[in-house]
């Protein structure tokens, strides 16, 4: 750089872009080992209890301060619960948008038709459509047709913009295939099913994959529409949470969010490990 | 290309979007037309007649006697676009410095900064907004910080206020922002810039003259991605917002989820469905311009 002190000054300025960006996830990972049940701001001493509590290990005994906290972590169950909705969504959302948003890129980048140019803006519209637009649409729309609330229902609303998602990943893998390699199948007499299943899928496993991945995330994640169309029984991880903080902040949700946190290291981590190797 | 005639596997392949979004996504999106038309029924539901006040309650028609006029609901639409707004100017401002210092990292450790930028998109927005709430509540960190300091001597009322609102909007759509600006910038043709400075061109014409131009669709394309969801928002403005921060988003919330007005909020979503129609098809319109100017 010919000017060393702006680049001084701009380097500054981005260390405390990415301070502003990581500081807020290091108060919550700090807090969540405060021992102090009755006010969480005010910091008593290190304690793992509230990761203790949502591994079901919670100390019940029945002096006064664990009494205190075992009233707390009466909600832990509901909250292993949404854990468990949450993962089950994600399972049969990532399945399902994957497989449709891949045929449907395949059939897009592969095949010649007349309404190939509507399908590839329509597609666009589910992400760009905001989402308590979609979830109050849905959430009518279920209501109107007599089908209850229930697991269900969130799955479907997932995949309506989950789908989209995974079309755009695979796509971009595919613009980057070889046709040759299809032509060749073809011409030495495998057919459409056959060369679909053994040239083209092995190749656009790495997209697929990607795709999953993010589609399993963002379904994890997804509040607003799951907010909408979730039955009375049904809660999901993020909704759960922000329930809690609506009714009024307890410790263990310090210890959730830090696990939340970690998990998404991980996988955001998978992530760019799987990219880094498909453009070996 | 390896395109072949229509076949039966491309039936198969294209059946199962058509049907899912046609039936999950299209038809959500018309019966919100539809129930935005339709009369509020006495305890909730709807009566299948039509109905106009919906509309006419928030752009001032008004039957007079069940249905009245109130200037409140353009105020708060007022607010989510001027948000909205204030949202992806302040992205821009934190993130085009950034994204120009990243672009000019040894690669390495441009991988590593790029990652770090992403990975809060990995991370759940519920959890990035409570933090939020721990900072800056009257008894959070940012307080306890500035008073044991001594700068301040009474707490800071930031939460629930529409700053708080804005700062949470900030801190969730950075990322969207980033990466558009981010491919514009490294995109960027230094030999021009070096042409314009060799020229005569002072630092501030340069950037004004080359830099910005060049990268104004990047700019354009982040504005548009950070605008759409922010304007819609209902989240953040409920977890860090007062009365004062409330947006129509949280309007559209209160009408089917307590006040159970399900029409008058079909037609309050309207309104979000058509601001955001319209800024996608203006931002494609001169998307498609530009790109025929190039051509």
């Amino acid at each position: 750089m010919r000017n060393p002190i702006g680049w001084a000054a701009l380097t500054v300025f981005a260390l405390a872009f990415f301070v502003f960006i990581y500081a807020p996830l290091f108060v919550i990972i700090g807090y969540s080992f405060n021992s102090n049940p009755v006010n969480m701001m005010v910091w008593d001493h290190f304690t793992f209890d509230w990761y203790r509590g949502l591994l079901g290990l919670a100390d019940r005994s029945q002096d006064g301060a664990a009494q205190n906290r075992a009233l707390y972590i009466e909600s832990t169950d509901q909250m292993l619960a949404a854990l468990r909705t949450s993962l089950t969504v994600a399972a049969f959302t990532t399945t399902i948008s994957t497989v449709i948003g891949t045929a449907t890129a395949i059939a897009l980048a592969r095949y010649r038709f007349r309404l190939k140019g509507v399908y590839n803006g329509f597609l666009m519209l589910p992400m760009m459509m905001p989402d308590i637009v979609l979830g109050i649409g849905l959430l009518i729309f279920f209501v109107t047709i007599g089908m209850n609330l229930s697991m269900l229902t969130i799955i479907i609303g997932h995949c309506t913009f989950l789908t989209s998602y995974v079309f755009i990943i695979v796509q971009a893998r595919m613009a980057g295939l070889d046709p040759a390699l299809e032509e060749a199948s073809a011409d030495l007499g495998a057919s459409e099913w056959v060369t679909l299943r053994k040239v083209l899928l092995p190749q656009l496993a790495p997209g697929i994959l990607g795709g999953a991945l993010l589609a399993f995330v963002i379904s994890m994640d997804d509040l607003v529409i799951t907010y909408f169309v979730a039955g009375t029984g049904d809660t999901t991880l993020p909704v759960f949470i922000f329930g809690m903080i609506r009714r009024g902040v307890k410790p263990e949700i310090n210890a959730i969010a830090t696990l939340i946190i970690l998990a998404s290291v991980v996988i955001a981590a998978t992530g760019l490990w799987l990219r880094s190797r498909k453009t070996d | 290309m390896a395109l072949r005639r229509q076949s039966i596997v491309l039936s198969v392949l294209l059946a199962p979007v058509t049907l899912f979004l046609g039936v999950f996504f299209l038809m959500p999106l018309a019966i919100i037309a539809l129930f935005s038309l339709l009369t509020p029924g006495l305890y909730g539901g709807v009566e299948w007649s039509f109905y106009h006040w919906n509309y006419g309650r928030i752009f001032g028609w008004a039957d007079g006697l069940i249905e009245i006029f109130e200037p409140i609901y353009l105020q708060i639409l007022a607010r989510s676009l001027g948000f909205a707004a204030l949202t992806v100017l302040l992205t821009l401002v934190l993130c085009y410095p950034v994204a120009f210092w990243v672009s000019r990292l040894p690669p390495r450790a441009r991988l590593i900064f790029l990652f770090l930028v992403t990975l809060p998109f990995f991370s759940s927005l519920i959890v990035r907004l409570y933090a939020w709430l721990l900072i800056l509540k009257p008894s959070g960190v940012l307080n306890s910080a500035l008073l044991s300091s001594g700068l301040i001597s009474q707490p800071l009322e930031i939460l629930y206020t529409p700053a708080a609102v804005v700062l949470g909007m900030v801190y969730v759509m950075v990322p969207f922002m980033f990466l558009p600006l981010f491919a514009a910038i490294d995109n960027l043709d230094r030999a021009l810039v070096e042409a314009s400075m060799d020229l005569g061109a002072n630092r501030v014409q340069t950037f004004f003259k080359v830099i910005l131009p060049q990268t104004l669709p990047g700019i354009m394309g982040g504005a548009v991605i950070v605008f759409i969801p922010s304007v819609g928002n209902f989240v953040v403005p409920d977890v860090l917002g007062g009365a004062k921060g409330l947006m129509i988003g949280n309007l559209v919330e209160q009408q089917f989820l307590s006040a159970r007005n399900w029409p008058f909020g079909a037609a309050l979503s309207m309104i979000i469905m058509t601001v955001v129609l319209t800024v996608l098809m203006v931002s494609i319109a001169r998307a498609t311009r530009r790109g025929g100017q190039n051509a």
